[in-house]
Order: C-alpha cells, then sequence, then structure tokens
C-alpha cells in the first residue's frame, strides 16, 4: 500500500529567487561570447540558443512543480478530503493552475522570438530580441509569484502532516474534548501527544502505532468533536469528520462519565447520536474513561439510560456484521490515569477490527487465489479408536505443581506495586540471607577490622585450607618430577646412540614446531594449498627418498612407485615392455616397440628443454584462472604491455614515480579573489 | 501543535538553550560585516546583481530616515497666490496675454493647413532606405536585384493578398507582420493590448505608409471599442491614433501611446 509521503515535493522557489535562477544558469551554461562580426547565422543561432535554453528550463523546473503536488481527486480521498479542509481545494487547484498557464504562456514567448530572430540581421537587433524575450518570460513569473508562495507553505506544511496509511489496520479515537483519548493513545503506543486540562489540545490528527497479534496497528488520535451542526464546524472539527468518514477503521468512542470533561454525559450522548451515520460499517466500541473519578455504577439513572442507548446502538453494528454481541466487545470501561482496562480496550478494539478485516477478505474475490493454496492435511482416521496426545504422568503432576506455585508465589513485582511504584519500592536484596541466625540479616558487615581484611578471615578454617592446598600442590609438583625421573630411571640407561637419536629427535621436532609456528603466522596473507599442488616443488621424490635414506630405510621401491604415479605420467599408456612378452603377434611387437621409443624420445626431449622453472602455461589453482589458456593470453599482454617501454628504456615499474601532479583535492578550493584561505 | 513539530515540541518541553538568545543576537549583528565583505568581494555579474539591490536598500531607507526628519523640523508656510491673481507690477499687463492667445491660434491654424500635428515623438530618426529594404537577388543567373524584402515590421490588413510572386516587388514576410498594438493611454496611465486597424501616417515617406511598414514615430489607426470612448453626441468611439514610441524589430512588439 502507497504510503503518502509528501516530504518528497521539491521546494517552490519564491518568485524572483525563481527568475534569478534560471537567468544565472542561462548565463552559466550556455556560451557568452559574440562579436558583431560573426556571420549573421551564427548570431542568430547564438541568441536563438539562448531563448531556447531559458524556455526549456522554466518549462522544466513548472513541470517538476505541477508534477509533484498531488492531485487531490488522484489520491486517496481521505488525503483528498484532508487536504481540502486544511487548504482551500479552489485556491490549490487555481494556484497549480495559474502555474500550467504561465508554463503555456512562456513557450509561446519563446516560440514567437525565435521566429522573430530569424529575420535578426545585427547584433544588436538580434540581442534586443533576446533580451525583449528573457524580460517577457521573467515578467510572467513574477505576475505568478503569489501563487508560488502559496504553494510553497502548502508544501512545508503537508511535509508535517503525519503519515496515515488509509488502508492499513487503523483505530480512530474520538469523542468530545478533553475527555482522555490523547492519554489513552499515550498508554498504548509511543506517540507523545500532549495532554492538557484546557479543551482543543489536540489541533489536529495524531499517529501512533500498536501491536496485536503480530501485527501492527494504526491508532489515530483525533481533536475534539463538540456538537454542532455541519456548516458551523472549524477546520480542526472537520480533520476529525474527514479521518471518520473515509478511513475504514475501529472507533472507540470516548464517554467522560465523570463530567470532569466539562460536558455533561447528555451532550456527550447528543454527539453520539449526530454522528452515528459516519460509524455505519465501522466495529464501534463505547469506552467509558476516568471511572476512577465516578465509577459507573455510582451515575444517575438517566445517565445509566443514555449510556444504554449507546451501547444498544454499537450492539446493533455487531449484529449487522453478523457477530453475536457480547458485552464485553461493545461496551468497555477505563481509566487512563490509573492504568484500569487500557489493555482490554485496546484488545478488544483490535480483536474487532481484526475479525471484520478477516470477514471482508475472505468475502472478497482476491482470497480465492489465496484459498487455492491453503491446505491443511488431516490424517484419514483408519479406525475409530481415539488416539490423545500422550503425556507422561510425571510431567502433568509438574505441571499442575507448578501452576500452583505460581499462583502461590508472590512475586517481588506485585510487592513493588504495592508498596508505591517503582520509583519508590526498593526491594531488600538481604531478605534471601541463609545465615546461622537470621537476626543477623539486617547487620551492617564491616570490611576492616583491627588492621585486617574481614575477607580474609570470612572462612574459620581458612589457614588450614591454605596450608592443606598447598600441601597439595607441593605433592603434585613432586610426582611430576618422579614420573619424569621415573621415564628416565625405567630399565636400562640409554646408549650414546641411543641419546644421540633422541637429541636428533627433540631437535627435528622443535624445527617442526617453529616451521608450523612461521607457517601460522603468516597463514592470513599466504594461500592454503595441498601438498599435490606445489609451485617450489619441495615436494619430489627425491627428497623422500632423501629422507627416507636418511631415517635408514631403502626408498628405491617408494620412489619407483611414486614416478609411476606421478602427474606428468598421467594419461600415458602403461608401458608395453611387459606386454610385449605376451603371445600376441608381430604387429603387436612393432607397435609396443614404437610406444616405447616414442615414450623414451618424449621423455628425453622433454628433459633436455625442461629447466626447473616451471612450463609457461600451467595453471595453480590458487592464481585465479581459469584454464591454461586464459594463463598464457594474460601472460602475453603483460609482456606486450612493458615491451616498449623496455625497448625505450623508460621509467619502469620499480622506478619512483608521482602519479599526479596536481591532485584535486590539494589545488582546489582556493579563490584567486581570496574568498576561501585553505585548500 | 502538529505531531510533526519537532522543533516547536522540544522548544516547549525543554525551553530553549542555555544560550540560544546570545548566539542569536550576536549572529545578527555579525551578519552586517558579513554582507559587506560579500559586497567587496564578489565580481562579475553577481557583484552588479548584489550592488543594485543593495543601492536600492540604501536609497529607501534614506527617504525613511528623512521622512522621519521631517515631522521634527518646522517650515514656513507659503502663502498660496490664487490662480487669475496678478501680483501689483502685472497688473497692467492684460493685452500681452490676449496677444497670446491670439499667437496661439494663429499657429495652430498654420500647423493644420501644414499638416503638422501635435504629437508625443515630433521627431524621429530617419530610416535609410538599405535599412528599411534587404536587396533579394532573383532570376536564373541571381543577377536580377529588383526586389526588396522589408526588414522592419509591417502591417497588412485582413483582405489583403499578395501579388503574384514573379512580380511582387516588395516582400513583406509573414514572421514580420503583426497586428495588435500595445497602446498606453497617457492620462489613465494604462496599456491595452487592441487590433490595429491601418496605418495612417509613416514619417519617414508616403511609400512606407503604402507598404505598411511601421517604424518609431508612425501613426496607426487602433481599435478602442474595448476602452469604451463615447463622444459628446452619443456615439461610441471605436477607432482612434496612436503613435508607435519604440522600435518594433528590435522588441517584437508595438507599443503605441494614444494620441488623446
Amino acid at each position: 500500500m502507497v504510503q503518502y509521503n509528501f516530504k518528497k515535493i521539491t521546494v517552490v522557489p519564491s518568485g524572483k529567487d525563481f527568475i534569478d535562477i534560471i537567468l544565472s544558469r542561462t548565463q552559466r551554461q550556455t556560451p557568452t561570447v559574440v562579436h558583431k562580426g560573426y556571420a549573421i547565422s551564427r548570431l542568430r543561432k547564438f541568441y536563438m540558443r539562448k531563448v531556447k535554453f531559458t524556455q526549456q528550463n522554466f518549462h522544466e523546473k513548472l513541470t517538476a512543480i505541477i508534477d509533484e503536488f498531488p492531485r487531490l481527486d488522484d489520491i486517496h480521498p481521505f488525503y483528498g478530503d484532508l487536504l481540502h479542509v486544511l487548504y482551500n481545494k479552489d485556491h490549490y487547484k487555481l494556484a497549480l493552475g495559474q502555474i500550467n498557464t504561465a508554463r503555456n504562456i512562456i513557450g509561446k514567448i519563446a516560440k514567437d522570438y525565435v521566429k522573430l530572430l530569424k529575420y535578426g540581421d545585427s547584433l544588436y537587433r538580434c540581442k534586443c530580441l533576446k533580451v525583449a524575450a528573457l524580460g517577457r518570460m521573467c515578467t510572467v513569473i513574477k505576475r505568478i509569484g503569489p501563487s508560488l508562495a502559496y504553494l510553497e507553505q502548502i508544501r512545508q506544511h503537508m511535509a508535517r502532516l503525519p503519515s496515515i496509511d488509509p488502508n492499513t489496520r487503523t483505530i480512530l479515537i474520538c469523542g468530545y474534548p478533553n475527555v482522555g483519548k490523547s492519554s489513552f493513545i499515550n498508554k498504548i503506543t509511543r506517540a507523545d501527544v500532549d495532554v492538557q486540562p484546557y479543551a482543543f489540545t489536540t489541533k489536529s490528527l495524531f499517529v501512533g502505532h500498536t501491536d496485536y497479534k503480530y501485527l501492527r496497528y494504526q491508532v489515530i488520535d483525533t481533536p475534539g468533536i463538540l456538537d454542532r451542526p455541519f456548516e458551523d464546524r472549524n477546520i480542526i472539527e472537520m480533520c476529525s469528520i474527514t479521518a471518520l468518514a473515509h478511513i475504514r477503521a475501529a472507533v472507540l468512542f470516548f464517554l467522560d462519565i465523570s463530567g470532569s470533561c466539562g460536558y455533561s454525559i447528555a451532550q456527550q450522548a447528543a454527539l453520539f447520536h449526530s454522528i452515528k451515520a459516519l460509524f455505519m460499517n465501522k466495529p464501534l466500541i463505547i469506552v467509558c474513561n476516568k471511572i476512577d473519578l465516578q465509577p459507573l455504577e455510582g451515575l444517575s439513572d438517566d445517565d445509566i439510560k443514555l449510556v444504554m442507548e449507546m451501547k444498544a446502538e454499537a450492539s446493533q453494528t455487531v449484529i449487522a456484521q453478523g457477530d453475536e454481541p457480547n458485552d464485553e466487545s461493545v461496551f468497555l470501561t477505563m481509566s487512563a490515569l490509573t492504568d484500569d482496562g487500557v489493555i482490554a480496550v485496546k484488545n478488544a478494539a483490535c480483536e474487532r477490527l481484526l475479525n471484520q478485516r478477516v470477514e471482508m477478505k475472505m468475502k472478497s474475490k482476491k482470497i480465492n487465489d489465496c484459498l487455492n493454496r491453503f491446505h491443511v492435511a488431516i490424517p484419514k482416521p483408519r479406525d475409530t479408536r481415539e488416539r490423545p496426545p500422550c503425556i507422561p504422568q510425571a510431567v502433568l503432576e509438574a505441571r499442575a505443581k507448578a501452576n500452583v506455585e505460581k499462583e502461590k508465589r508472590k512475586l517481588e513485582k506485585d510487592l513493588e506495586n504495592e508498596n508505591g511504584g517503582a520509583g519508590v519500592y526498593s526491594a531488600n536484596l538481604r531478605k534471601h540471607y541463609i545465615l546461622a541466625n537470621d537476626e543477623w540479616k539486617e547487620d551492617i558487615m564491616p570490611e576492616i577490622l583491627d588492621g585486617h581484611n574481614v575477607y580474609d578471615f570470612v572462612d574459620p578454617d581458612i589457614l588450614q585450607r591454605l596450608e592443606e592446598l598447598e600441601g597439595e600442590e607441593e605433592g603434585f609438583q613432586l610426582e611430576a618430577e618422579a614420573e619424569e625421573k621415573y621415564f628416565e630411571i625405567d630399565g636400562k640407561e640409554l646408549t650414546p646412540e641411543e641419546l644421540e637419536a633422541l637429541a636428533e629427535i627433540r631437535k627435528k621436532k622443535s624445527l617442526l614446531i617453529q616451521e608450523h609456528r612461521m607457517k601460522k603466522s603468516t597463514a592470513e596473507s599466504r594461500p592454503v594449498l595441498p601438498r599435490k599442488f606445489d609451485k617450489d616443488r619441495k615436494f619430489t621424490s627425491e627428497r623422500m627418498g632423501r629422507q627416507l635414506s636418511a631415517l635408514g630405510l631403502d626408498p628405491t621401491a617408494a620412489t619407483n612407485r611414486a614416478r609411476c604415479r606421478s602427474v606428468s605420467r598421467r594419461g600415458q599408456k602403461r608401458e608395453r615392455s611387459l606386454a610385449r612378452e605376451g603371445e600376441d603377434g608381430d604387429a603387436m611387437d612393432i607397435d609396443g616397440e614404437q610406444s616405447s621409443k616414442k615414450l623414451r624420445t618424449r621423455s628425453r626431449s622433454r628433459s633436455k628443454s625442461r629447466s626447473k622453472s616451471q612450463p609457461p602455461g600451467e595453471v595453480t589453482p590458487g592464481e585465479g584462472f581459469r584454464n591454461s589458456s586464459q594463463k598464457l593470453k594474460a601472460l602475453k599482454i603483460a609482456k606486450k604491455s612493458v615491451k616498449i617501454r623496455n625497448k625505450t628504456a623508460r621509467r619502469g615499474e620499480a622506478d619512483r614515480v608521482i602519479p599526479n601532479l596536481k591532485p584535486k583535492h590539494l589545488f582546489s578550493g582556493k579563490r584567486s579573489i581570496g574568498k576561501t584561505s585553505r585548500r | 501543535m502538529p505531531q510533526g513539530d519537532y522543533i516547536e515540541l522540544h522548544r516547549k518541553r525543554h525551553g530553549y538553550r542555555l544560550d540560544h538568545f546570545e548566539r542569536k543576537r550576536k549572529k545578527e549583528a555579525r551578519e552586517v560585516h558579513k554582507r559587506s565583505a560579500y559586497a567587496q568581494k564578489a565580481l562579475g555579474i553577481k557583484g552588479k546583481m548584489f550592488a543594485k539591490k543593495r543601492y536600492a536598500e540604501k536609497a529607501l531607507m534614506k527617504k525613511t530616515l528623512a521622512m522621519h526628519d521631517e515631522s521634527s523640523t518646522r517650515r514656513k508656510v507659503d502663502d498660496k497666490v490664487h490662480d487669475g491673481a496678478l501680483p501689483a507690477y502685472l497688473l497692467d499687463r492684460d493685452t500681452t496675454t490676449r496677444a497670446k492667445v491670439l499667437s496661439n491660434t494663429i499657429k495652430q491654424k498654420r500647423k493644420e493647413k501644414a499638416g503638422k500635428w501635435d504629437v508625443p515623438l515630433p521627431k524621429v530618426r530617419p530610416v535609410a532606405e538599405d535599412e528599411m529594404f534587404k536587396v533579394i537577388r532573383s532570376g536564373k543567373r541571381k543577377t536580377k536585384q529588383w526586389k526588396r524584402m522589408v526588414t522592419k515590421v509591417t502591417f497588412v490588413g485582413p483582405g489583403f493578398t499578395r501579388k503574384p510572386p514573379k512580380y511582387e516587388r516588395f516582400i513583406r514576410p509573414t514572421g514580420l507582420r503583426f497586428t495588435k498594438a500595445h497602446v498606453t493611454h497617457p492620462e489613465l496611465k494604462c496599456t491595452f493590448n487592441l487590433d490595429i486597424i491601418g496605418i495612417k501616417k509613416n514619417p519617414n515617406g508616403p511609400m512606407y505608409t503604402s507598404l505598411g511598414v511601421v517604424t518609431k514615430g508612425t501613426i496607426i489607426e487602433v481599435n478602442v471599442s474595448e476602452l469604451g470612448l463615447v463622444t459628446p453626441a452619443g456615439k461610441v468611439v471605436w477607432g482612434k491614433y496612436a503613435q508607435v514610441t519604440n522600435n518594433p524589430e528590435n522588441d517584437g512588439c508595438i507599443n503605441a501611446v494614444l494620441l488623446v
């Protein structure tokens, strides 16, 4: 739903400012130099351009104004009426109409003068025509100056209107002045409406939002309405009438049964009956406020009769909707001062509104699109046995006990409320202390006694415990040492070779640990690649062979196996040397020979040309290339870009360079006439 | 106060800042110096416009100050001289005045004979023929130069049909044809947009009158039925003479003064 936002209307400049803006724009954005020696066509073009440019700018700005101001007939009737009440619709339309006419007149002026400029035969004549054209356009704008000022005022006021969405769930609060409408809205929403003892404190519509059942409701507070004939109503009352008339909302009619607003119940009832036509098709709730001053039972008989009449009217609307009349949802009492019944009123209003809206949605055609998508699946009963949910007995008992406890227990919050509220009562945190003698609960605890900290002696056995702790610690230490020694002393002493080996192992371990730590510290800046993508060629089969022989094992079998399965061999067929010894014919022999020869030559030539560096197109996954052809292309482009520079021995990448000798941020901002004293 | 007026609401609830009024006063006092600094530094068209505005303000200020001063000073009251009352040394001069009257009537009669009227612009700058006409070359080799195009504003009547293009010597372009004039009534001081009925006389020559060229000083006849003038006899005046006061080809409009 469109949230009407009148804040987006651009500022309407005053007549004089408008002219200044456009003329200075013309002066800045069109060429300014012309001499009388130029060709006549050039002179004509120069001046025609100025006239046309000015006209276009005027047209643009005036069109923007006309388009951005809302058309009272095109927006929601609530807003249309509200704007009519606040700013007269006729004046508004007239002002916009004047702007429109001005726009057309300026267009005509420009057209005429451009036609005349075609006959200009000297610079002076063209210049005079241009001056006349611009002057006439500016006179037109000067004449609509008052309209522009009026529109600017309207725009400023419109931008401050509360953003009311006429289509969402809304609760409308109405009644006589001073009955407590604003206090109510202050209680249920965060709207900070002024509450004062004089009537007509609220002079315009106020909006607040509240939640109920996970839905957001808009609450609109209206200025008070007096019981007058329709024609005599002033603008403020008309605002509330407009809201009542156009917004489909739940209406809360507030009654002040104590009469402290200055109006009797009879007057309020009279008002109710005079505007009850506006309550048609809206869930209506009669709310009696200020029951702390005057309880409902204490009213006189006449008043009670009037109130019951109103209730009957309200019930009728419920019947009209089709629900059964529930007393509690039509007539409620509350007190905004003591918070008594406020939530009940809000819930009742929200509930009724929700039900009505759901019903309307069900009746409308749109629901059919959605209903098809809902389906509550109920499993078909396969026999007549009842299968209720199974709750273990223990849980049921616990639940019952908890309920009882909850009811029995008096909460701190209740205590607080009883004793004066949040600011007055401070809870006694000491009453739950567990002490040997209950009388000590309220005693003041000293912190320093005889020069010692009390806390050090809180525990009577504390010294003993400290000694025990220390003893334990020593015991642990001794044990640890014993274990170490135990480890070494057990069995025989280590031979010197073994000691050497041990020292080796320890050194190697510490090296590994150091390396690992270094890797860890630079892990953020290095990509982590698995071992098989190894750029530095660290993990070769020779290295493995060396390490294995260093450990005293024979590496040949392992290195052979590694070579057989290496990457460079992938895709190559298995050597035919073995197959040749089979019983297939000569043909296979030749093939086999060839193939092995091929293999050999290939590997040999490869080994000659292949240096220690990587093949040019091979892609390692951390680099960011899709495939090797992309990488080759990138390398080619890179080489090409530095070829000329290298050939001509120009400044290279490693040479110091200032990329921007005159950076804009250092050279802009200084005005030559000394206006700005900083760069 | 409306829900959207946050500033006023805050002011109402919390009042002003402790130094608000002092700051406001000081800021307003500084405005004077700022304006003067801007006036000295602004250059170009902005400077000129600002200077003009400032001068207008200064003149207005001076006037108001003078007005305030007036009331406090005392002035001598002049002895009003009644119309018709002559000072003593002129009491015997009746004959001369009568003679003046006589010579005035004689002068008027002479003017009528000569055809000179009392008009707002008695003398105008003569317009040369090469300024008035542009030579249009025609013919197969563009050697013939007998055609002329009028470069000034013209008026052609409603029933005007031009001569066949081959034979027309004077071309009056449609773009320069005007039918309406802005006529000012010299006594009422208001301007009306009236239709032109015809050209009475162009001071540059009878040829231009017949062509219908409208230049500065031309006498034109305008349709004044809008003004609702009535002759003493009771007949409605619907046509009157007016004299053109501007150069219409430079301004794109004909401005004239009604000859009452």
